[in-house]
């Protein structure tokens, strides 16, 4: 073992010095001069490989051509829910129930390119937040930007970057028109640790025949063999019910008052008083054509 | 075994598998007592040196103000000459949530001003605030936009800003039918209080009227009545409303 | 709130007096004012002294038909546009053909506006009274 192991050692630094291997590698590669020779010259790969092929359909590219019909032109806002009322129609003596929406301090916090982080979306942060509160790195985030620290921030995802607003615009409530659709996405109200027939309606079983302890549970959790004896996974059982995001689609804009930030939506809102809406353009709906944003964004910058 | 000969006054004892070094220790025994005392003092000295002896406090060395380059690194940031500069924090925009503290309130204080422009209405149903107000047993008569009247007697008032409402409840037909009416809703034209209650009923909610024991059956003719007393003060204005 | 085995008045002419919903038509929630529903009559109208004067009405229907009817009167409050409420004492209706066409010639009893909305206006003009 010894003397083959000195031998390539003194094998190396020799070739080394004779050409520098690195600029020779790759011509030896393409035509060999030495050794066996193949017969049969290389084939063209039997697998579709052409130069007019479509673009594949799990590139970044394809995902966002394919999200561009329901992706929203313009960013949503942050709200806080204040409550129901009503209103009631003068001309038709209807009334219409409304849910109370507040717009507080929103302000655009930063963008999200498609260069730099692969999609278009607008950071919107809302409320204020003692900067003592606020980590180091976070007010660095939001010093730099140039916007006071933020009690809420969420991303709204926009189709390109027409919909990036500036950074450290104010979005008022005359971000939306009366007579506009919105989504408005929320935490539903949490209810705990609910059973199942809370949670999914599930019937139960009998009061009395024979049946002790177990009127509100489940029955079986499934089949014995056919089952692979195991519980298939997303069996509906017993568990946390409520507090998780909610959309409710297509809700009409039916009055907004820029002075007081409120914006009243038609009908009701996921989760209790207090709790954070955010709300986009409906998606299910034509976009709003609105003349004002541009002449608005111009104003701020 | 020269090395075990300088400790053996240290050690107790050896393992007795060692036969000629237990033999040395042996010799040495006699020394061990008079060893024993002196380690036992000296301790002792040195602990009251310590309590003893006055040490002052070390003055304040004034951090040195140049230090190389290369130790800046090892001393704190707050030591640094140059410490990182401290983040501009921004002011917040004002707020609206400021500004308007009870939003529901305000959209119902836009919403009556539409509605309820005198305040009339308001008074007429606050009957925690104004005495004048309806108070349930009244009987009232509701005429709504479309001409329809209804009159009944109050069960119920509820205040709840713009959704304030009343329940009527009356006999037509010797059919009883219930009516809850918003009050602030543009479609009622008018409210009037037909009678009054005779003693003032100590319930908020007179539901138990739905019994047959306390129902109060038809309040129709008491309505016409008061209606034939209103037109023969007020002349024809009501006698009109009387044919609808 | 009317559903299978509700008993309800019938305030018509046709002849019966009580009768018993067997079926709520075109729609999977009980029945409230203006909804068609199948009965079966359980109590014709006094038959006896009445059914010689006008034979013709009163025997129009008998215990055990099973008929058509709307219903005019629901014990179920339900809600105006204006977001008043309105309720009833008791459950009525009013028997019908098949065609949609009132069987008795008069009623007698107060009825619910709503029937003008759902296509009765014939139901709402018969009625000495709506609300």
């Amino acid at each position: 073992m010894p003397p083959r192991l000195s031998g390539s050692l003194i094998q190396l630094p020799f070739s080394l010095g004779a050409v520098n291997p690195q600029y020779i590698l790759p011509a030896t590669n393409s035509i060999r001069t030495f050794g066996i020779r193949s017969l049969n010259p290389p084939k063209p790969s039997r697998f579709n490989v052409s130069p007019n092929l479509p673009v594949l359909k799990s590139t970044p590219t394809a995902a966002l051509e394919r999200k561009a019909a329901t992706l929203p032109l313009r960013t949503g806002v942050i709200a806080i829910k204040k409550g129901m009322s009503a209103i009631f129609d003068p001309e038709t003596g209807k009334r219409i129930p409304c849910t109370v929406l507040q717009l507080d301090r929103v302000q655009v916090v930063a963008h999200k390119t498609r260069d730099v982080h692969g999609y278009y979306a607008v950071q919107v942060g809302s409320g204020w937040k003692h900067p003592k509160n606020v980590t180091k790195a976070l007010l660095g985030h939001y010093s730099g930007q140039g916007v006071s620290p933020k009690r809420h921030v969420y991303e709204f995802r926009v189709k390109d970057e027409s919909g990036l607003v500036p950074v450290g615009k104010l979005l008022n409530a005359n971000w939306f028109q009366e007579g506009q659709y919105v989504d408005a996405r929320s935490n539903s109200k949490g209810k705990g640790f609910a059973g199942v027939m809370k949670r999914h309606g599930f019937g139960g079983q009998d009061r009395s025949h024979g049946v002790s302890l177990t009127h509100r549970s489940l029955g079986s959790a499934g089949p014995s063999q056919g089952g692979g004896s195991r519980v298939y996974p997303g069996k509906k059982m017993a568990g946390n019910m409520g507090n998780e995001q909610n959309t409710v689609q297509n809700l009409k804009v039916l009055k907004v008052d820029v002075e007081n930030g409120l914006v009243l939506v038609n009908g009701s809102v996921s989760g209790p008083r207090g709790c954070v809406i955010r709300i986009q353009d409906a998606i299910k709906k034509p976009w709003p054509t609105f003349a004002e944003t541009t002449e608005a964004t111009e104003t701020s910058t | 075994m020269n090395r075990q000969q300088g400790e053996q006054p240290v050690l107790i004892s050896l393992p007795p598998a060692m036969a000629t070094s237990s033999q040395f220790t042996r010799q040495l025994g006699c020394i061990r007592p008079l060893m024993k005392p002196q380690l036992f003092i000296q301790p002792q000295i040195s602990r009251r040196s310590i309590t003893s002896a006055f040490t002052p406090k070390p003055e304040p060395v004034p951090f040195p103000t140049t230090i190389p380059e290369q130790f800046l690194s090892q001393i704190p940031d707050r030591f640094r000459p140059h410490a990182p500069k401290k983040l501009k924090i921004y002011p917040p925009p004002p707020s609206a949530h400021a500004k308007c503290k009870d939003p529901i309130a305000t959209v119902t204080e836009s919403q009556l001003a539409v509605l309820d422009p005198t305040g009339e209405r308001r008074a007429l149903f606050d009957y925690r605030r104004s005495a004048r107000s309806v108070k349930v047993g009244d009987i009232l008569r509701v005429t709504f936009k479309n001409g329809d009247p209804f009159s009944g007697v109050c069960l119920s008032i509820k205040l709840r800003g713009i959704d304030t409402s009343f329940l009527l409840r009356n006999e037509l037909t010797r059919v009883g039918v219930e009516m809850s009416v918003k009050a602030f809703s543009p479609n009622v034209e008018s409210v009037e209080i037909v009678k009054r209650t005779e003693k003032r009923k100590r319930r908020a909610r007179l539901y138990y009227m739905r019994k047959p024991k306390h129902d109060m059956r038809s309040v129709e003719n008491i309505v016409s009545n008061y209606l034939r007393q209103k037109s023969a003060l007020t002349g024809q204005r009501s006698a009109n409303r009387k044919k609808r | 709130m009317i559903q299978l085995k509700t008993m309800l008045n019938c305030i018509d002419n046709s002849g019966a007096a009580v009768v018993e919903c067997v079926n709520v038509l075109k729609k999977k929630r009980p029945a409230t004012v203006g909804d068609r529903i199948v009965v079966v009559v359980q109590k014709q109208r006094n038959f006896g002294a009445d059914s010689t004067g006008n034979s013709g009405i009163a025997n129009k229907v008998r215990r055990g038909d099973i008929r058509h009817a709307v219903v005019v009167r629901a014990r179920k409050e339900m809600q105006r546009p204006d977001g008043s409420l309105v309720k009833f004492d008791d459950n009525a209706c009013v028997l019908v053909n098949k065609s949609g066409d009132p069987i008795g010639t008069r009623m007698n009893g107060v009825v619910a506006t709503e029937l003008r909305g759902r296509q009765w206006s014939k139901i709402l003009s018969l009625a000495p009274m709506h609300v």
